[in-house]
């Protein structure tokens, strides 16, 4: 009976299109979304910032050893149009009105200081707040006083290597998927959580708020049907829905990669393709599962209770910030699966699933975040089935 | 046959409720010791103005509410101890039913079959007899949601009678409809009635009950104040028509002091 109430729920709830839309469309177009524009944004500015010619004020005397150097910058290094000024009074006014992207400062000193082997002072000023300007900048100053060390090397005839007291080969044990596992991974159970959640919620609230509203429920409740069948039947839609949401971002993701190839750094699609094995989506659904049941244990209660589906709503959106916002605490690098992690809800499958991204997931915590969730999932199921067969809350 | 012999039905009330009535007390009583009988073959009219306590009864009756108080006997059988038994026998309408819009007739049907158990074969032949009695062969693969009201009570009739109930419970069930559809209503009750099923509806239009029913039980704030055949209510009249001597019996009780 379970599943001829659960085959015709689900049937109903495929046929509305704000469900449909909240548990299929949005969740697939979201991964080539975020990535496409990602990936667009990213690359324009970083070839606008490459590509940008920048205006270089310069105050000081048109001839010394740096200005002929900078003169000399090969193009590599970004294009540059040099203009000389007379003084400094203007130069904040004219950066901060973006008439000039950089000015450089070289006091008249500097030629006779630079000849006493002395750090020779050089001025340079520039907006924080104009992306990648400082950036070019150091760059600049880098090359020159590079070849302005070798110069010196040669005159005092010192060996370069007798000014380097150490030689440090850092060595990093981590595998590029252990770190991306570690370092983003959390991106990914994250996004899953959050459309387990939406997913569930069009569902639970039209499944039992929708049916009081509808007038429906009390016909259902004079069948000779077990009221405990009819929860479950319900509830087996609510769970399949959040699912199906998280598979459809699974799909999205699928999609961005294979169909769309969003992503071309090709030794982070290795692993990616690693990563993205049949083994990982099987113990990724494994940990979603007792999620979900546990996220539907929580609204359905709600849904009993509330006689409006705005009412219902109400509540339960909120209840996405409670539920789903603690998961963005397994983005931080450095908080990793431990005992006290592992009994922690929601936190403890984005730290399980990170685990599992970089291949680093340990059997003993795995046991403690499932066995957290399925103990919290068959307590919010026993609050719904109380909730569900009291009285007042079934019929309006 | 329904028998309900000291029938009370409590509800206990919440915080928000006790300030929206102005009291203090923690219970209202909704069904105050009421009792009845409904024969078969025969139309038993349950009525009573706005809040007298019809719905609260009716839901008893149907199971889905527990009584506080008092026994149910529907068809044989106990409906408060073994009530999922009981639902076998009660086929239920009220004029707030709604049907699920996304499916169609046919789904509809198909699924209340299933849930009270309909072999196949009986259900076929069920499904057959009913839609060419109420005409709805022309819309049955049509969504609910895009059908008339008129389509829509026949899907509800149909659904109520499709496990061919012994018992119907009707709950103002033409309520919110225009008289022709209404008449669908009144026929349904009145082939129950011919096939020798126990009837019991709820109404406060006057014109219906002395249309169709049999035999009457007047409630009000919860009590019994009147239950007996539609001829003696008749002939012991002291108003010239029903309807004044249904206003005449709740204003009565109304000025009578319980003490």
């Amino acid at each position: 009976m379970i599943f001829k109430i659960f085959k015709k729920e689900l049937k109903d709830t495929l046929r509305d299109r704000r469900t449909l839309i909240m548990m299929l469309v949005i969740p697939v177009l979201i991964f080539p979304i975020i990535l496409n524009v990602f990936v667009g944004i990213s690359a324009s500015f970083t070839e606008e910032v490459a590509q940008k010619s920048l205006k270089i004020g310069v105050v000081g005397s048109e001839q010394n050893y740096f200005i002929d150097k900078f003169i000399a910058l090969p193009e590599q290094l970004g294009k540059k149009e040099i203009i000389f000024l007379t003084d400094t009074s203007q130069l904040n006014k004219l950066i901060q009105e973006d008439s000039l992207d950089l000015a450089l400062v070289i006091p008249s000193s500097f030629d006779s200081t630079f000849a006493k082997l002395k750090p020779a002072e050089i001025n340079l000023i520039y907006d924080a707040t104009d992306v990648g300007i400082d950036e070019r900048a150091r760059n600049y100053v880098q090359h020159i006083e590079g070849i302005a060390k070798q110069e010196r090397y040669i005159d005092l005839q010192i060996d370069e290597t007798k000014l380097m007291p150490f030689q440090v080969n850092y060595v990093n044990v981590a595998s590029k998927k252990e770190m991306i596992g570690k370092l983003v991974g959390g991106i990914l159970p994250y996004v899953f959580i959050a459309f387990g959640f939406i997913g569930c919620m069009y569902p639970a609230i039209d499944l039992f708020t929708g049916e009081k509203e509808r007038g429906t429920i009390e016909t259902l409740l004079t069948t000779p049907v077990k009221r405990w069948h009819i929860l479950f039947g319900k509830m087996g839609v609510v769970v399949i829905s959040g699912l199906l949401a998280a598979s459809a971002a699974l799909l999205g993701l699928f999609l961005s990669i294979e169909v769309f190839d969003l992503v071309e750094n090709e030794e982070l699609l290795n692993i990616i393709h690693e990563v993205l094995s049949f083994e990982f989506v099987i113990m990724l659904f494994a940990l979603l599962f007792p999620l979900t049941v546990f996220f539907a244990g929580v609204m359905i209660p709600i849904a009993v209770y509330t006689k409006s589906f705005k009412e219902a709503q109400s509540i339960i959106t909120p209840l996405n910030i409670v539920m789903v916002l603690p998961a963005m605490i397994g983005f931080f690098p450095g908080i990793e699966l431990d005992p006290v992690t592992a009994a922690i809800p929601v936190i403890n499958i984005v730290l399980a699933t990170k685990e599992l991204i970089a291949g680093t997931l340990e059997f003993q915590l795995l046991l403690i975040s499932f066995s957290v969730m399925v103990t919290l999932a068959i307590m919010a199921v026993l609050v719904s089935y109380k909730q569900f067969d009291k009285e007042s809350n079934i019929v309006i | 046959m329904i028998k309900v012999e000291n029938l009370s039905k409590e509800f206990t009330l919440t915080k928000q409720q006790r300030k929206e009535y102005a009291t203090t007390t923690n219970k209202a009583i909704a069904v105050n010791d009421i009792s009845f009988e409904c024969q078969p073959g025969k139309v038993f009219s349950l009525l009573g103005p706005n809040g007298a306590g019809k719905t609260t009864t009716l839901r008893m009756l149907s199971t889905i509410f527990k009584p506080t108080n008092g026994s149910i006997n529907i068809a044989g059988i106990d409906a408060i101890k073994y009530a999922q038994e009981a639902r076998k026998k009660i086929g239920f309408l009220t004029g707030s039913t709604g049907l699920y819009a996304r499916l169609t007739p046919n789904e509809v049907i198909a699924y209340f079959a299933q849930l009270y158990g309909i072999p196949k074969a009986d259900y076929q032949a069920r499904r057959e007899h009913l839609y060419s009695l109420l005409d709805m062969h022309d819309f049955q693969n049509k969504r609910i949601g895009k059908l008339s009201t008129g389509m829509k009570q026949k899907v509800s009739i149909c659904r109520t009678m499709i496990h061919d109930p012994e018992v119907v419970i009707f709950d103002e069930p033409t309520s919110g409809l225009d008289v022709i559809t209404a008449e669908n209503i009144i026929k349904l009750i009145q082939d129950c009635k011919i096939q020798g099923k126990t009837v019991i509806f709820s109404s406060h239009i006057m014109s219906e009950v002395d249309l169709l029913c049999d035999d009457l039980a007047i409630i009000h704030k919860g009590n019994l104040l009147y239950s007996g055949s539609m001829s003696d209510f008749r002939s012991n009249m002291k108003e010239s028509n029903i309807t004044a001597e249904f206003i005449r019996i709740v204003h009565e009780s109304q000025n009578t002091v319980v003490l």
